[in-house]
């Protein structure tokens, strides 16, 4: 790989990194506590491939002044050479660019064409749901007052599965989720919770009692209802319940995951 | 810089052929006229979390990778070569475990410690100690341990033992470089182009080029773990849990194909229930030193004559350090 191509491939891996940072974007792919690394990840990147550009557009010029001096002297000398030379410039120093860097290609693609959309049921099926044990002898705290509290699911599950549903015991409560299907037929409301990128996704799942029609699978929707029994408890892998009041189709959340 | 400009080109490049700028406007063209094709086929769902997760890899690496190139930038350019020759002991046998524990200092994950031990390397730092630091900074850095410490808030144990079992494995590994490794099956990064350049252009090509370098191979990486973690059955694993010498090994090599961030793989590991404690320590221990992501940058950075001796040895020495740890401390 030459010089100049490796300063574009900087300069369109930085604004690639820069797009979806400014849009909501990135949110499908990492937790959005990135994104200021993000911004200045892909400033850094955009400003060091411009002054590499330069750089190279410098050494063509002196190149060409030097071609044009020698022409006066020899005329009609081997013009492709002269034009060889003058993109070869970085390649005569011993630290040629790996083939492998035009791979970069693939994330600037990606993420100005066609940007993968978030992980959903796809990701969520193939996973045991695991709500992850809290601290022996921390209890969980008493849910905010109001008519209907909206919780995380994952929050719900853990009071749930850990505090055998304690704090949950007679309020209602409002879960967004997407449907994901259940092994056995039916459909869990299901989210899933990063902690860096959506390469180490972990899945919560809630089985939905008395929703009516099965929504679609990845459809979002918002359930609101109150805990059942059920389910089992003190396991990492439970899945607990919620008696369902009523259930609204939703637009997917700009952030997918908890 | 435009003295340089004069070097002749080697001689087998003579001649023209298609420039790699005209290749590059091809390819994005190409890419912007299948885009309908792209879309269609991404809407399978296991072709599109397959792109997700590679795209969440390369997304999320890339601050990272970025602090790393800046950082070796920086060392290239404004530490001179004397002060590490200062900061660490003479015998490399001493300097391996004082550049291990060194590995403290930068709070980044393994994309961030690949070039920096490839700059410390091109400063003269003895290769074993620059990779006693290279295999330590990802998993004994504060933020990792802290993770650590939230991710198992029942057993804080957990982050003692990883500190413990990374810097032991660190060690014994810059050990293992400095009584068997020659010096031929590692490529140390050169810095010669750089002679008589200012400090600032010798700071940005170095990140320049750094960070190309690693790039592409970054992307091998992200590709190759994304298409196992779409491939691969997770009910393989569940199969092996309650087998306390295949646990071990098997989430050691969990830890290798999900390629996880060092700063994110405790909660990972803390959602591994079913496995012992000490199978979920052999995960912490290899996945910041040894994953395919990893690989990928150590091969482009060090050469594939040395990835593929010093991966599967690290791999090994990981998990028998672990597996010890783990029936001492856990």
């Amino acid at each position: 790989m030459t010089r100049d191509v490796g300063s574009a491939l900087l300069v369109l891996v930085g604004a690639a990194i820069l797009r979806i940072a400014t849009a909501d974007t990135y949110l499908r792919y990492v937790k959005a506590s990135m994104r200021p690394w993000l911004l200045v990840a892909g400033a850094i990147l955009v400003v060091l491939g411009l002054l590499a550009l330069l750089d190279v557009w410098r050494s063509v010029r002196a190149e060409a002044r030097a071609h044009r001096a020698a022409g006066e002297r020899a005329a009609g000398d081997d013009e492709d050479h002269a034009h060889d030379d003058a993109f070869d410039d970085g390649h005569g120093h011993g630290s040629r660019l790996p083939k492998a860097a035009w791979l970069l290609v693939l994330p600037v693609a990606a993420l100005f064409v066609v940007p993968p959309p978030a992980l959903g049921a796809f990701t969520a099926e193939r996973q045991q749901a695991t709500t992850v044990a809290p601290a022996v002898g921390a209890q969980p705290p008493p849910l905010p007052s109001g008519a209907v509290v909206p919780l995380p699911l994952n929050d719900y599950a853990s009071r749930a599965v850990w505090d055998a549903g304690r704090t949950l015991e007679g309020r209602t409560v409002s879960l967004t989720g997407f449907a994901s299907a259940a092994p056995g037929g039916g459909w869990y409301l299901t989210r899933l919770a990063l902690t860096c990128c959506a390469a180490d996704a972990t899945v919560t799942k809630i089985t939905v009692k008395g929703a009516g029609a099965q929504p679609a699978t990845n459809a979002w929707v918002t359930v609101v209802g109150h805990w059942v029994p059920g389910g089992g408890t003190n396991s990492e892998t439970a899945i607990p319940w919620i008696q369902a009041q009523s259930m609204t189709p939703q637009p997917a959340p700009k952030d997918p995951y908890e | 810089m435009t003295t340089q400009a004069s070097t002749p080109a080697p001689s087998q490049e003579k001649g023209w052929r298609p420039g790699a700028v005209e290749a590059l406007v091809v390819v994005l063209l190409v890419l912007l006229i299948g885009q309908r094709w792209l879309t269609e086929l991404f809407s399978s769902p296991a072709w599109s979390a397959g792109a997700t997760i590679f795209v969440s890899i390369v997304v999320q690496a890339t601050p990272f990778l970025v602090l790393g190139v800046v950082l070796s930038g920086l060392i290239a350019a404004y530490v001179p070569p004397e002060f590490f020759a200062r900061a660490l002991p003479k015998n490399p046998a001493l300097a391996v475990p004082v550049a291990g524990v060194a590995g403290v200092c930068i709070p980044g994950c393994e994309c961030a410690s690949v070039p920096v031990a490839g700059g410390l390397m091109a400063r003269g730092v003895a290769p074993a100690a620059a990779l006693a630091f290279l295999l330590s900074s990802p998993a004994i850095n504060p933020v990792v341990i802290v993770s650590t410490f939230v991710a198992f808030p029942n057993n804080h144990v957990m982050a003692l033992a990883r500190f413990v079992a990374s810097l032991l494995t660190a060690v014994v590994m810059g050990w293992l470089w400095l009584r068997f490794g020659r010096g031929e099956w590692l490529k140390v990064p050169s810095r010669d182009h750089l002679v008589g350049a200012t400090s600032f252009e010798t700071f940005r090509r170095t990140a320049s080029h750094d960070f190309l370098h690693a790039g592409g191979f970054l992307v091998i990486g992200g590709l190759t773990s994304a298409v196992l973690n779409v491939v691969v059955p997770p009910s393989w694993l569940q199969a092996v849990a309650d087998r306390p010498v295949i646990s071990v090994v098997a989430l050691a090599g969990l830890a290798v194909v999900l390629s996880i961030c060092s700063e994110a793989d405790a909660f990972v590991a803390a959602s591994l229930g079913q496995f012992s404690l000490t199978a979920r320590l052999a995960f912490l221990v290899v996945g910041p030193m040894v994953d395919i992501k990893l690989f990928a940058l150590q091969a482009g950075t060090f050469g594939r004559a040395f990835a593929s001796r010093f991966a599967p040895t690290t791999f090994v020495v990981g998990v028998v350090v672990a597996s010890v740890v783990g029936m001492w401390l856990l």
